[in-house]
């Protein structure tokens, strides 16, 4: 790659009136839409999220529905009572998300910062709980396609977890490092969607899985 | 700068530092994972080179500097007042650092795709001289095996989709009067993300049991089963696959947020309507060929049983995954084609396209359309046997938003003024190749017809009618057209044409052939055939030799053009859309100020009509050199 | 066409109606005949062109026959596009200096109603005759004969369950005229494909569940039975024959299986090269094809 796009690149791309140009930044951008770009860009992830999910699904769907598969498989238990637990702890999580951010745009400072850090808590409680119940369920993820699809929907799901407790642990620390306010809040506002979206992934994971 | 220095700041240094790192990371990890949960065996190579996959790219995107802004802005810490040094080019340097100018990485993009381009287009070479006669020629099968599936890896996930993207990051922020795209660094990021898979698919070759063999599709449970090498092809895809992603979203929001006053959805160009539908069918598809290579992953590295029928798993359920995503792919690779097409035609035949609102509602037609029709890939596969008339019902009715746009482009090219420019032939020899490809499609989607000639060469035919006479032609009709823009120099106009007529002619030698020997009876992907097909697959390799040596032009074109050619005007086309209203290459920053759009964008023969205004000068003054071309 | 509704408005190339081209006649007209002519060629060049296998199955006919019918209609679309584009390019081409634009029209709304209704019907028209002859093909016939095909990296192997009896297995596919074949397949290891091209039959072999597909050969002869689903490094040797033979002497044949099956006392009784397919051979097995 390097050599070639080496030899490609002597010509002198400088724009011939280039000083004048290069000495003002960009030009303000037209706001074409009233939505927000960082807002959108985080929908348009979470779409893909949800495909992401959805080829998960599909083979859920394959094998218990198409394969008439016996869920769970034969033998095998489901620890509900432990995962609807768990599902009320992660869904509480998303009530502390929602106050942080009518926190931050408050300008209650310590609403916020209790809020994130009371979300983090509870996510990584969550997180806990669901690694106890892999270490001590009765099948693997190679026993069966049944124990294939329960550890790949938990796992990927659970994965998302800790990718969402990231982008909160980044927001957690802004918070406490005096970022954010009425005005400028998107640093807790999107990754609190991405949040919300882990929650409402975990119902219908929680009710395919356990429930259904 | 020093050498501790170098070592720290971004760049080749510090990703070549920290890929070592990497590889010792995963190394520890493996390693201690498997003593902590007493693995007999400790030292597990496989193991270490699947997660060293993962991980050692990350270290080098950390260590070339994809992610220097974002821990910053992570940890909290005041994050640098924007100095735009990263954004721009002032030498041949900058295009080989992290750069956030739309323009730069749109230029990366293209010129590291034609790279992967050449390498497939080789790998094609090495197939065809194992073809050209009966018995064993060059390669053993299994290295055969490998070149297809490395050649058509290559042509689709690092030529077709990211060639497409980067031909749009230059021209879309453009042509919709924005500075920048809305995120440049996820789309840096984007950028980088390509090499990364690219390199890894080829190291395939270095894997033990050689490199990934399953063919581009990859179906289980033969991937399943395949040695290391398989794993390098499952997750590059996941890096190229989040590279389109990215991209596509950056896309989505810059054409959303981000167009200049007045530029409603109906004033944009087509090329950028085709990018929005591209970036749909992406951003939704795409997560579907990460999930089905995950799941290959998981069968293969923790014995998983979604593809093991031994353990309830499902076989064919892997296909429907597959082609869910990878029948949208192919209008992933067809649709951008499209936009450059009409951007073509209409400014050489110098009429507004005809039935703009058509074209542009026909392509959303087959966004939706595209979904509906995967099992079409799969009809002799044993699927449920109720779907495969609904699904050959959907597919021939793709034919008809396709017929409005080819359609449409011969009502353009009616009673217009026709310059046979370069790109011009490239979309002409298009809109007629790809009719061609589009025809056999419709065969393909018959189910008798493909019950005899599925997963033969008739297919292959099909798939290079579709992709080289579709969107490799469009891609060169998009170089050349955007040439003078990208480079500020013009391109050889003699070469060019030379290159269309030898390419257009060979084209047809190498791969119109395949529809005969297909139907007749000889199956893809063999290494060996039957004697009866030897006369004619012996022309299809030598007139494919040729059909490569074609290229030799195109490439010195390029690069001789880029150097020598005489200077660009900044509208050598007389086109309307904006980026012909700036300089070639454009400003640094695109724009002075961002031009108020106040009509079409496709308004040639209009008396007085205009595309765009600069708003602080005189209101009725038409932008740029256009001003300068009206009135004649 | 086009420029008819927009007359009015095509002011900017006066001298159209001056230089109407060589030759007589309405341009359209003209094209329209150039047209059937290139496609009538088209036609009779394409349907002249032995494109398939022989004929040796009763669906044979059937899916020739619809593919010649799409060919007809897929030729002079073709021809159109192509007929239409370079017409246009020797019409309307610029000569060199003129910097005129072309006639400000920017579309029809009765032209574009057309060209979506046509393909509509026409793709309508060839799938309604697809299914006819999927049913056609696909149609089951009473006392047709029972095979069950399995596929294993790189070798087909088959097997004629006989009532009330261990089933007759063999390497080579042997096949009586004039009787409708129904094959069970299934396969070993990975995804393979049985592909009889003189049939025009192909079928996916797939691991965990069994297919199915049936032909009613015709003709006594010897064809390729094909694997067509890459299946690793052997896919492209795997190779073998189906021999089709007239009623009575595939009675004898079937008779001869099953007394071999009986001399030898066990169910592994194979064909020539029987003994050996336990282990994969499959370059011996892609010598005979
Ligand atoms: C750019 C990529 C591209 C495009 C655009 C297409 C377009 C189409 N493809 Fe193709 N296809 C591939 C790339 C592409 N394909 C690839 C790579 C494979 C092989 C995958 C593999 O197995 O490796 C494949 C395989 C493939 C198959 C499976 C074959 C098999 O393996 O058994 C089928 C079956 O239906 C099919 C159908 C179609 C159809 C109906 C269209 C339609 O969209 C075409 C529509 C266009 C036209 C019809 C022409 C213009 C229209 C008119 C002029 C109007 C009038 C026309 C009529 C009335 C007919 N394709
Ligand atoms: C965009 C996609 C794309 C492109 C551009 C090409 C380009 C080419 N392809 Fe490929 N091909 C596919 C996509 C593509 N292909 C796919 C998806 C498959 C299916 C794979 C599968 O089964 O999984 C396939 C499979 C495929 C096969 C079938 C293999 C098999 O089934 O056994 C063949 C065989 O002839 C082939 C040939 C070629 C040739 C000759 C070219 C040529 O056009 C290449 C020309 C380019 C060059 C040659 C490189 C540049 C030239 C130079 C640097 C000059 C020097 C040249 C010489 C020394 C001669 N391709
Ligand atoms: Cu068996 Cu290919
Ligand atoms: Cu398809």
């Amino acid at each position: 790659m390097e050599t070639s796009s080496a030899a490609l690149g002597y010509a002198p791309l400088r724009d011939p009136a280039g000083p004048v140009h290069d000495e003002h930044g960009p030009p303000e951008a037209n706001r074409s839409s009233r939505v927000d770009a960082q807002f959108l860009g985080m929908l348009l992830f979470i779409i893909s999220e949800v495909m992401l999910f959805g080829a998960f699904f599909t083979a859920y769907f394959f094998i218990r529905v198409v394969g008439g598969a016996e869920w769970p498989a034969q033998g095998t238990e489901l620890p509900v009572a432990i995962a609807g637990v768990n599902t009320a702890i992660l869904i509480s999580s998303s009530f502390t998300m929602h106050w942080a951010l009518e926190s931050a745009k408050a300008e209650n400072r310590a609403g916020m910062r209790v809020g994130l850090l009371l979300t983090l808590l509870l996510g990584a409680t969550f997180l806990c709980i669901q690694i106890n119940e892999y270490v001590h369920l009765d099948f693997g993820p190679a026993s069966s396609a049944q124990g294939t699809i329960f550890y790949g929907l938990t796992g990927l799901h659970g994965a998302h977890v800790a990718v969402g407790l990231l982008l909160l642990l980044f927001a957690t620390i802004r918070a406490f490092r005096g970022h954010f306010s009425p005005t400028e809040h998107r640093g807790v506002e999107v990754p609190g969607i991405y949040w919300h979206f882990v929650d409402v992934m975990w119902i219908v994971v929680f009710a395919t899985i356990y429930i259904l | 700068m020093t050498t501790v220095g170098r070592f720290r700041a971004p760049g080749w240094w510090r990703a070549l530092l920290y890929m070592p790192i990497g590889v010792a990371l995963s190394l520890g990890l493996v390693v201690g994972t498997r003593a902590l949960i007493g693995k007999p065996e400790i030292f597990d190579g496989a193991a270490i080179t699947t997660v060293a996959l993962f991980i050692v790219p990350f270290a080098f995107l950390i260590g070339i500097g994809c992610f220097d802004y974002w821990f910053r802005w992570a940890s909290g810490a005041p994050t640098v007042p924007e100095d735009h040094s990263g954004h721009g080019a002032d030498s041949w340097r900058d295009y080989f650092r992290v750069n956030t100018d739309h323009k730069v990485i749109g230029i990366q993009y293209i010129c590291t795709t034609f790279v992967f381009f050449i390498l497939g287009g080789l790998m094609a070479m090495l197939i065809r001289m194992e073809l050209l006669a009966p018995g064993r020629q060059l390669v053993d099968p299994n290295t055969y095996n490998s070149l297809f599936s490395v050649h058509a890896s290559l042509m689709i996930f690092l030529f077709i989709i990211p060639v497409f993207a980067g031909i749009a990051n230059y021209v879309i922020p453009l042509m919709i009067g924005a500075p920048d795209m809305a995120f440049p660094r996820l789309n840096a990021l984007s950028f980088w993300l390509l090499p990364v898979a690219g390199v890894m698919m080829l190291a395939s070759y270095l894997a033990p049991g050689g490199a990934f063999a399953t063919g581009w599709t990859a179906y289980a449970p033969l991937s399943t089963e395949m040695p290391l090498g398989q794993n390098f092809f499952t997750i590059a895809v996941q890096f190229a696959g989040a590279s389109s992603i990215a991209t596509a979203l950056n896309f989505l929001v810059t054409i959303i947020t981000m167009r200049a006053p007045g530029m409603t959805f109906f004033r944009m160009p087509l090329l950028v309507w085709a990018n929005f539908s591209t970036s749909l069918l992406v951003v939704i598809a795409t997560p579907f060929i990460a999930g089905s290579q995950f799941m290959v992953l998981l069968d293969r590295a923790i014995g998983a049983d979604f593809f093991n029928p031994g353990g309830n798993g499902d076989v064919l359920m892997y296909q429907h995954i597959f082609w869910f995503y990878s029948h949208p792919a192919v209008y992933i690779m067809m649709l951008p084609g499209f936009g450059i097409v009409s951007e073509v035609v209409t400014a050489n035949a110098r009429k507004p396209i005809f039935g703009y609102r058509m074209m542009a509602f026909s392509l959303l037609a087959i966004v939706v359309l595209g979904f509906t029709v995967w099992a079409h890939h799969m009809f002799v596969s044993g699927m449920f046997s109720w779907l495969r008339i609904p699904m050959m019902i959907t597919t021939l009715l793709i034919a008809v938003p396709t017929g409005i746009k080819i359609f449409s482009w011969l009502a353009t090219l009616w009673r217009g003024v026709i310059h046979l420019t370069t790109p011009m032939l490239f979309a002409l020899g298009f809109i007629t190749m790809f009719t061609l490809g589009g025809i056999s499609g419709i065969m393909l989607g018959m189910i008798p017809v493909v019950i005899h000639v599925s997963d033969s060469y008739f297919v292959v035919a099909h798939i290079h009618y579709v992709l080289f006479g579709g969107s490799v032609f469009t891609i060169f009709a998009g170089i050349y057209f955007w040439f003078p823009k990208m480079t500020g120099r013009m391109y050889d106009e003699t070469l060019g044409k030379l290159h269309f007529w030898l390419s257009f002619v060979f084209f047809n030698l190498t791969f119109g052939p395949m529809h005969l020997v297909g139907i007749d009876g000889m199956p893809r992907r063999v290494a060996d055939y039957a004697d009866q097909f030897a006369t004619l697959n012996a022309i299809i390799s030598v007139s494919s030799f040729l059909f490569g040596l074609s290229f030799l032009i195109f490439l010195y074109n390029m690069i001789a053009s880029w150097r020598f050619g005489p200077a660009a005007e900044a509208n050598p086309w007389r086109a309307k859309t904006l980026e012909w209203q700036v300089t070639s290459p454009p400003p640094r920053f695109n724009f002075d100020e961002i031009p108020t759009i106040v009509g079409g964008p496709y308004e040639y023969g209009v008396p007085g009509a205009v595309h765009g205004v600069f708003r602080e000068k005189s209101k009725a003054v038409p932008v740029g050199a256009s001003a300068g071309m009206r009135g004649e | 066409m086009a420029e008819e509704k927009t007359e009015t408005g095509a002011r900017s190339r006066p001298e159209d109606r001056a230089a109407p081209g060589k030759g007589t006649g309405h341009p359209i007209g003209r094209m329209f005949l150039i047209g059937s002519i290139a496609s009538a060629i088209g036609v009779a060049g394409v349907l002249l062109i032995d494109w398939f296998p022989v004929q040796a199955s009763a669906g044979a006919e059937d899916v020739d026959l619809l593919y010649d019918v799409t060919l007809i209609v897929a030729i002079p679309i073709f021809v159109l596009v192509m007929a239409v584009a370079i017409y246009s390019v020797v019409r309307f081409r610029a000569r060199p200096g003129d910097m005129r634009d072309g006639a400000p029209i920017h579309g029809n709304a009765r032209l574009e109603v057309v060209w979506v209704a046509i393909p509509a019907v026409i793709v309508c028209g060839l799938a309604a005759y697809a299914w006819v002859v999927l049913d056609e093909i696909e149609a089951r016939e009473p006392d047709s004969l029972q095979v069950s095909v399995r596929a294993q990296q790189f070798a087909w192997s088959f097997q004629y369950p006989q009532p009330g009896g261990r089933p007759v297995e063999s390497e080579e596919l042997v096949l009586p005229a004039g009787r409708q074949v129904n094959f069970t397949i299934n396969a070993v290891d990975v995804i393979h494909s049985m592909w009889i091209p003189a049939f025009r039959i192909k079928q996916d072999a797939v691991p965990g569940i069994q297919t199915e597909t049936r032909a009613v050969p015709i003709r006594a002869g010897r064809y390729d039975v094909i694997c067509t689903e890459l299946c690793g490094a052997g896919h492209s040797t795997m190779r073998q024959n189906v021999r089709v033979l007239p009623p009575s002497e595939f009675d004898r044949w079937l008779a001869g299986q099953r007394g071999a099956a009986g001399a030898s006392g066990g169910a592994a009784a194979r064909t020539e090269t029987g003994a050996q397919t336990g282990a994969r051979t499959p370059l011996q097995v892609g010598a005979q094809g």
